[in-house]
Order: C-alpha cells, then structure tokens, then sequence
C-alpha cells in the first residue's frame, strides 16, 4: 500500500511534468513564428557595397499630396543593375521608416531588376509591396512616380520601366495604378511635374 | 388492303404539306438581362422538359472553359465551384448541394441541364435577385428593367409615343430576329424587343380611334412584345436618345416617288440609324474586389454604385441616355468592363473611384504607355494603347467636368495616369476620384455625391456636341 502523501507527491510532478511540456511547445512553436515572421520582413535581396553617394530623391508625401526631391546618402555598386536596385530600395526605405510620408506595408521591397535592353528595365517586387499598398489612384501614382523618377535621376539612360509582383505580372498595383504596361519614364517624368 | 396503304401515303403527304405551308418551328429561347449584357440561349425539350447548355448560361458572365472528365463536369466561375455529374439530378456550388429539377444531360460533348436549375445557379453564383418570368423564359438579374409609359394623341394626325425609362435601343429594321424586329400589317404593328428588359403591368390599353385603336403588351419566347393595332400602316420614329417611339399612321405620299428635297431628308429608318449618344458610367470595383476602404465599413465599391446612380439620374434628368458597367455588387474585371463598353459604342465613359488623400475631387486623364503611337486607319489598336485615337477628347471632357466642379465650390485636380481601364478604351474615358472632406462620412453624403453627379453631367452636356455621336 503506497502512502497517501506519496501519491499526492507523484501527482503534483506529473502535473508539474505535463505543465512544463506544454509550455516549452508552444514557446518553440512562438520563436518559430518571430523567426519566420523576420525572415520575411528581412531583406529581400542581399545587401551590397559601394561608394558612399549624396542622391536626390523623390518622395512622395501623401499629406499634401505632392513630390519632393530629398537627400540622401546612399551606398551606390558600379555595376548597372544593382545601382538600379540600391537607388529603388533607398526610396521604400524612406517609406517604411516611422513616421512615414507615404507608408508602404512592412515587407516592400525590391527582389531584383532587369534589363532587358540598354533602356528598357523591369523591376521585380516583393509580394508585400503591392498586396498590401494602400489603395486609391493617387496614393498608387505617388508610389510609382516616386519610384521611376528617383531611378532615372540616378540611373542614366532608361526610357522604360515595368512592375513585376514577385515575379509575375499584375493587372495593377492596389486596384488602380496599371502594372501590365511599360512606363514611359519621359511620360512619367510630365505626371511627376505635376505633383512637384 | 390496296386502299388502307393509299389512304396511310396520302395522310403522310398532306402532314409533310401542312408542315411546308405553316413553315419551321420557330426555336425557343431563353434571355438573360443583366446590368452588363442581355444574350439568348436556345432551349430544347428532353422528356418534355426544357432544357439549356450549361456553358450557353455561363459563358456570358465570364466563365471560363470548363474542366470535364467522363460524366463529371466542373468549373470555377467568380470563386464559385460548380460541379455536375452526368444522369444526375443534383449538383454542387461550392460544396452545397443544388436541385436542378431533372437529370444533367450529355449531349455531344455538351453538359444541358433543365432550364429551371439556372435559377439557384445564378442566384449562388450571382448573389443578387433573380426575376423569373418563366412562360416567357425571360430572366431578369438584379433588378435590371426598362419601363414604359403610351402617350395617345388623336386627332387628324393622331399618334401614338411610348416613352422608355431607358433607351430601346435594340429596335431595328432590319428583321434581324436577334435584334428585334418591327413588321406591319394593315391592321397590326408589332414591336418585339429581345435585348431590352422591357416590363410592364399593361396589358391592353384601348384608344377608340380608327387608325390607333389599342396598344397591348405581351412577352414570347425570350422576348417583349408591344402590338398596337389600327386600320392603317404605321411610322416609326425615335427620337430622345432612343427613349421616345413615336408611332403615326404612314401619310400616304410617302409610298410615291420622294422628290428630291424628299430624298435628301433622313427617313425613319435613318434616322434610327442615328448613334445614340450615351455615357458609360463604370461604379468602380465590386464583389471580392472592394477598393479602397476608410474606416472599416466604408468602402470604394459602395460609395461608386451609389455615385453612379446618381449619375445616371443626372444625366438623364438632361436628356443623356447612361448606362452602367454594373448595378450590383459583383466581380468584373477591367478587361470586361473596356470590352463591354467597346462593344456597345458608348460615346463616353466615366469611371467613378473614392480614395484618399487629399480632399475635393480628381479628375483623371488617361496616360498612354507609348503616347506617339497614333491609330493606324484600317489596323487594330493595340489594347493598351486603345484609347490613343480618343485621348483629345477625353482631355476636353475632362476639362469641361473640371470646370463644372470648380463652379460647385469643390477643390478640383486635373491628371493624366496610366489608369485601367481607361486606356483599353477607344472612346473618350474620364476618371473621377472623390477624395474626402473634413471626415470620412463626407464620401456618403447624399449632397456631396449629388453636387458631384450634377457637375459631371452638366460638363457632359457642356461637351456632348464636341464629342458628337458615337464612332
């Protein structure tokens, strides 16, 4: 016959147990999710070095509705492409910072660009970027007017520019802004003046 | 033995005879009117049941090719999962089972179901109210409807005007039977419209007079018939955008040889030729696709079919026929919305849009990928530059809504954006974005919205004779 204070002791370390188990498994199943979760917030493209550039920027500020050259200093690589990407990176940079001008949804970012001719070039968004951009004609025009000027002041040479959304095609950025054509940077360059 | 087989030939002679004489059956149709399009399908009786193509319905809304394997038939149409399996009598939407009143046929590679089952699948599929007028096989989705009301004149010219809510504009002459046809008799004139919605609580209306003596209503085989009858042949002419059909005994030295001044005037038929000059008012966004939301429950593709409503309530207040892309809460996409108003020769479109920031309202005007590239005579227009040959003059509408926005006291922008689907569209196309006043509820606000319509439609009016007839 095994004592009652003993049977009450093996209980309390089985609960004790079970207790300690449950809460190992859901904080592993927590950690899990935080590093997913900043996983996917992280950078999408690699991080690149180069010369240090004063560039000029062109932010949009939704408050009053208008485009607004900025410095700023901006590691800029040699290399076409990847000055391309780093120029359009440092603008949704500017976006994502609090208190923003113009907020863009957590994850926004550039995969990567292309050129497919000397002047012709396609950027390769992440899924974040369109999916969750606020919607409304304006605000997606400031977004992608600031994009394509910024990138023409500081790239030299590019007349075209189209939008891909983690790889693929989309009809338009949030509902509104056409992300099927070409833009015409010299047509953009005109909406840009606008806002200016 | 001889006699009973001559008597047997003959009787199958006469029948074949009376069969050549009355003519061939004329087929039977099921119509659909919806806010969008109206289209007919054929019905056929199977065991005495009446039966459509599945894909006949379908198709017009948008459905895609449908995935069949042996007897199993299935297809996702606006995120809707309809699957039906040959020899039975139920199927599924989205895993809910359906009853189609009878048994699916497979016929030649074809899915027919019975023509009762199209109503729990466009009421799912759908999701709005459905108006079945079933001895007529007319289907009325989301409260689509044209009305009328007869205006008798007597007299020594006496005359009969149907006014129409909106335009009968599938009236023709040509006896095409898809169209709508208008034949005279000496003592019977019938106007059979199939691609209007045409209602009506009317059945006879009596007028007591030689020449228009009674106007009836009646709808057939998918279709809406008006008979008046009379003693004499009757004129047609419409006039008020097509929303006025004015019906006058035929003057009789209009039969003789017209002189010359006679020639050169438009006759009825011409006249009926006449593009109607009407506006496509696109309320942006529906269903899934909800826009831009402000607050929670407020969202884009409310405030647009509100807006748009009240539009076409302006428009036509001033004589403009308007039309809208759609008059419920349903998916179309944008390729569907420039394709819908290419085929139906709108002579404007108007998109309308809510968003943020800003306040007052914006005017957008569409900004080519490649502005230098000009309409070829003769050649296709690229899609996404279709509206090349028309930007001149959705700059013009733009500037006359413009300025009738300013003189409502209302903050007005004027831009040019790469904007679908305006750029898919070879007439002139406008955008107008309300943006917010002081708060969010100012976008719901019946005044707000009416100020808006009446500036849009008194710069439409303003326009309309810049513009001209449709292309």
């Amino acid at each position: 016959m095994i004592p009652r204070h003993f049977q009450i002791t093996i209980a309390l370390v089985l609960l004790a147990i079970l207790i300690s188990g449950i809460v190992i498994i859901r904080m592993t199943h927590k950690e899990e999710a935080l590093t997913l979760q900043a996983a996917e917030a992280g950078p999408a493209a690699p991080t690149v070095s180069g010369k240090q550039e004063h560039i000029q920027l062109l932010l949009a500020y939704d408050e009053d509705q208008a485009l607004r050259w900025r410095p700023a200093d901006v590691f800029l690589p040699a290399d076409r492409n990847l000055r391309a990407r780093e120029t359009l990176r440092s603008v949704l940079a500017q976006y994502l910072q609090m208190p923003s001008p113009h907020p863009l949804a957590k994850g926004s970012d550039i995969k990567d660009v292309y050129f497919i001719s000397d002047d012709t070039m396609i950027v390769d968004t992440t899924a974040q970027f369109a999916d969750g951009h606020p919607s409304g004609i304006l605000l997606e025009e400031l977004t992608l007017a600031s994009l394509i000027e910024t990138l023409t002041a500081n790239v030299p040479g590019i007349s075209k520019v189209k939008f891909l959304v983690d790889g693929k095609e989309r009809e338009t950025l949030a509902g509104h802004a056409d992300l099927m054509s070409f833009y015409q940077t010299a047509a953009v360059h005109e909406l840009a003046k606008e806002f200016e | 033995m001889h006699w009973s087989k001559t008597v047997a030939g003959l009787a199958v002679l006469a029948l074949c005879c009376a069969l050549g004489v009355s003519g061939t059956v004329p087929e039977q149709q099921l119509t659909v009117y919806t806010p969008q399009t109206t289209y007919s399908l054929p019905v056929v009786e199977r065991g005495g049941k009446p039966y459509i193509s599945i894909m006949n319905l379908l198709s017009p809304l948008g459905a895609p090719p449908p995935a069949t394997k042996g007897k199993d038939w299935k297809i996702n149409l606006s995120k809707m999962d309809i699957r039906l399996t040959d020899g039975k009598d139920k199927g599924t939407v989205n895993k809910q089972m359906i009853d189609l009143g009878g048994n699916v046929l497979l016929e030649n590679g074809r899915f027919m179901v019975p023509m009762d089952a199209m109503l729990p699948l466009l009421g799912r599929l759908l999701n709005t109210t459905i108006d079945f007028h079933q001895p007529a096989r007319r289907v009325f989705v989301g409260n689509t409807s044209t009305r009328f009301t007869a205006d008798f004149k007597s007299g020594e010219q006496p005359s009969l005007v149907l006014h129409f809510s909106q335009p009968a504009t599938r009236l023709d002459m040509s006896h095409d039977e898809d169209r709508g046809a208008l034949s005279t008799h000496s003592s019977k004139t019938t106007l059979t419209f199939r691609k209007d919605p045409l209602v009506s609580d009317l059945k006879t209306q009596q007028f007591g007079d030689g020449a228009i003596q009674s106007l009836s209503f009646s709808e057939e085989n998918g279709a809406a018939v008006l008979t008046i009858t009379g003693n004499k042949h009757l004129q047609l002419t419409r006039s008020d955008d097509g929303k006025t059909f004015t019906l006058q005994p035929q003057a009789p030295e209009i039969a003789s040889t017209p002189t010359p001044a006679q020639a050169a005037m438009p006759s009825a038929e011409g006249q009926k030729r006449t593009p109607e000059f009407f506006v496509m008012i696109d309320p942006s966004h529906g269903g899934s696709d909800r826009g831009a939301t402000f607050g929670g429950k407020l969202v884009e593709k409310d405030i647009t079919l509100h807006l748009a409503r009240e539009l076409r309530k302006e428009l036509e207040e001033r004589g403009i026929s308007a039309r809208l892309l759609r008059e419920s809460d349903i998916d179309l996409s944008l390729d569907r919305r420039a394709e819908i108003t290419n085929e139906q020769r709108a002579s404007v479109y108007v998109a309308l849009h809510a968003g943020r920031p800003g306040k007052g309202v914006r005017v957008y005007v569409p900004l080519l990928a490649d502005a230098q590239q000009q309409p070829l005579a003769g050649r296709f227009l690229p899609w996404e530059n279709a509206q090349s040959g028309a930007l001149g003059r959705s700059q013009n509408v733009a500037r006359a809504v413009s300025q009738e926005l300013k003189k409502k006291g209302l903050i007005v922008a004027n831009l040019g954006v790469p904007l679908r689907p305006l750029n898919n569209i070879f007439t002139p196309a406008i955008a107008v974005e309300l943006a917010p006043e002081d708060d969010l509820q100012s976008l719901e606000s019946q005044k707000r919205q009416t100020n808006v319509a009446t500036a849009i439609a008194l710069g439409i009016v303003q326009i309309r004779s810049q513009i001209g007839a449709r292309q």
